[in-house]
């Protein structure tokens, strides 16, 4: 009940934060994605629709900025919030090893979605996109996640 | 005895697979939605919810311009009075400076100075935020200098919406322009061309005649063929050959006069540069038009003063 009373105070606060960092303070690559992180923890705790809805929504905010490749955020955002709240059926998800792996493997799909979705005249290269770059953000989203958790409960949280 | 309703666990989960159906499909419609519409969708979305986060970038610049401005201005000021002093051909030359880098003063009708935002969100690379807008007098297509230190093309406008608008700067994989050589002997186009890192992206001076070569270092600036930008902008310098193509073409690299990384303070051409008279403000001589070039382009000019910078 703590856990979940903390989450729906902890996932706004992440959504404002991600697009004051990005937005408001124009920094690009050294914050940490927590749209995405919020979406992946919601996901955890809301059933399939909700998470797909959530999804669309945050996708759609990163989408206002997006010339080149309108609708590819939304679009991750919608699968990977309905992949995360599977998750939930799938495993019982009380280790910090499957959560780091998570939200590593949630951030990297994304990326990889976009990616796809994106366009030639949209991308970089795959190399640096998903293997360089996508590969060290999903690791900082992890890490970033793994340090929420210490408000959470620690270890505890996850069960 | 085995029950014929559906258990609430069972609607529950067909009701949220319903709706996670219903998402995707939306997404999907998104993606392949008329440009007008996302838009549409994108404009109502920025100047709503995100709008809070636009104003405290907006914020943070205009005080980052003023703390610079503040340094800058003295350090001419000192400049300006010691060359006054030293020399006086320094004298016409800090005039000049001055007036390029006080065009909106100098002609308010056709150039709008402007701040640049960068969204830093994913997918939004190769364009910025300005905020001017159409009640400004901007309009789509109308071309981005930059104005501070030095004049360079910076890209174009797309969107535009009262109070704000939306450009896209050459790193974009749609921008061209038609270009020239600073002497105007040589014609081409300017395109882009991505690197293998964003940071390497550059731009590439395309379509010129094979029998003419060009030197490293020549300035390449537009030609104002095609009536989209004014001719005599900066684009460019000439680095080295990229290719060559069966005695018939040849193509150049550039190195941009303008890093868009660097742009944060801009000039939006609004108003008519050619029948305003102003063109030796790109071209560097008084009394220099755009009609002077003639068709051929082949008159030649002297180089660029400091108009670049």
């Amino acid at each position: 009940m703590r856990r979940q009373v903390l989450l729906r105070f902890l996932i706004p606060v992440l959504v404002v934060l991600h697009f004051f960092l990005h937005l408001g303070l124009g920094i690009v690559r050294g914050a940490p994605d927590l749209l995405t992180l919020a979406l992946l923890l919601a996901a955890r705790e809301v059933g399939m629709g909700a998470g797909a809805g959530l999804g669309f929504f945050f996708g759609l905010l990163e989408d206002a900025f997006s010339v080149l490749a309108f609708g590819a955020n939304a679009l991750a955002m919608t699968v990977v919030g309905i992949l995360g709240a599977r998750t939930r059926d799938l495993f019982v998800g009380d280790s910090l090893l499957f959560f780091f792996w998570y939200l590593a493997g949630g951030k990297w799909v994304r990326d990889l979605i976009h990616w796809i979705v994106a366009g030639e005249g949209a991308r970089g290269p795959v190399l640096n996109a998903l293997v360089i770059d996508g590969s060290l953000a999903a690791v900082y989203v992890a890490i970033i996640g793994l340090l929420l958790l210490i408000p959470l409960g620690g270890k505890e949280a996850l069960r | 005895m085995a029950s014929y309703t559906e258990s609430p666990e069972e609607g529950r989960g067909r009701r949220n697979l319903i709706v996670a159906v219903v998402f995707f499909a939306l997404s999907i419609v998104v993606l392949y939605l008329p440009a007008e519409f996302q838009d549409r969708v994108a404009a109502g979305l920025r100047i709503s919810v995100l709008r809070p986060f636009l104003l405290t970038q907006e914020t943070l610049v205009q005080a980052r311009r003023r703390a610079e401005d503040a340094g800058v201005l003295q350090a001419r000021l000192d400049s300006l009075a010691a060359a006054l002093a030293a020399q006086a051909p320094l004298v016409a030359e800090s005039r000049r400076l001055h007036e390029l880098l006080e065009l909106r003063e100098r002609a308010p009708e056709v150039f709008q100075a402007a701040s640049v935002i960068r969204p830093g969100t994913a997918g939004s690379e190769s364009m910025f935020l300005l905020d001017v807008g159409s009640d400004q007098g901007v309009r789509p297509g109308d071309p981005v200098l930059m104005r501070d230190g030095r004049i360079g093309l910076v890209g174009v406008v797309r969107q535009v919406r009262p109070g704000t608008s939306i450009g896209l700067d050459w790193s974009h994989p749609d921008f061209r322009a038609s270009a020239m050589s600073e002497d105007g002997n040589v014609f081409g186009i300017v395109e882009q061309r991505r690197g293998v890192f964003r940071e390497e992206d550059r731009l590439l001076f395309n379509g010129t005649p094979f029998f003419e070569g060009l030197e490293p270092g020549t300035l390449i600036v537009t030609s104002g063929r095609g009536g989209f930008f004014p001719p005599g902008i900066p684009i460019g310098e000439v680095v080295a050959l990229a290719e060559q193509e069966n005695r018939w073409r040849k193509a150049y690299w550039l190195r941009p006069v303008v890093e868009t990384g660097s742009v944060s303070h801009v000039l939006v051409v609004v108003g008519d540069v050619v029948n305003e008279g102003l063109m030796e403000l790109f071209l560097g001589e008084p009394g220099m038009s755009a009609d002077s070039l003639g068709s051929s382009g082949r008159e030649p000019r002297a180089p660029l003063e400091g108009g670049g910078g």
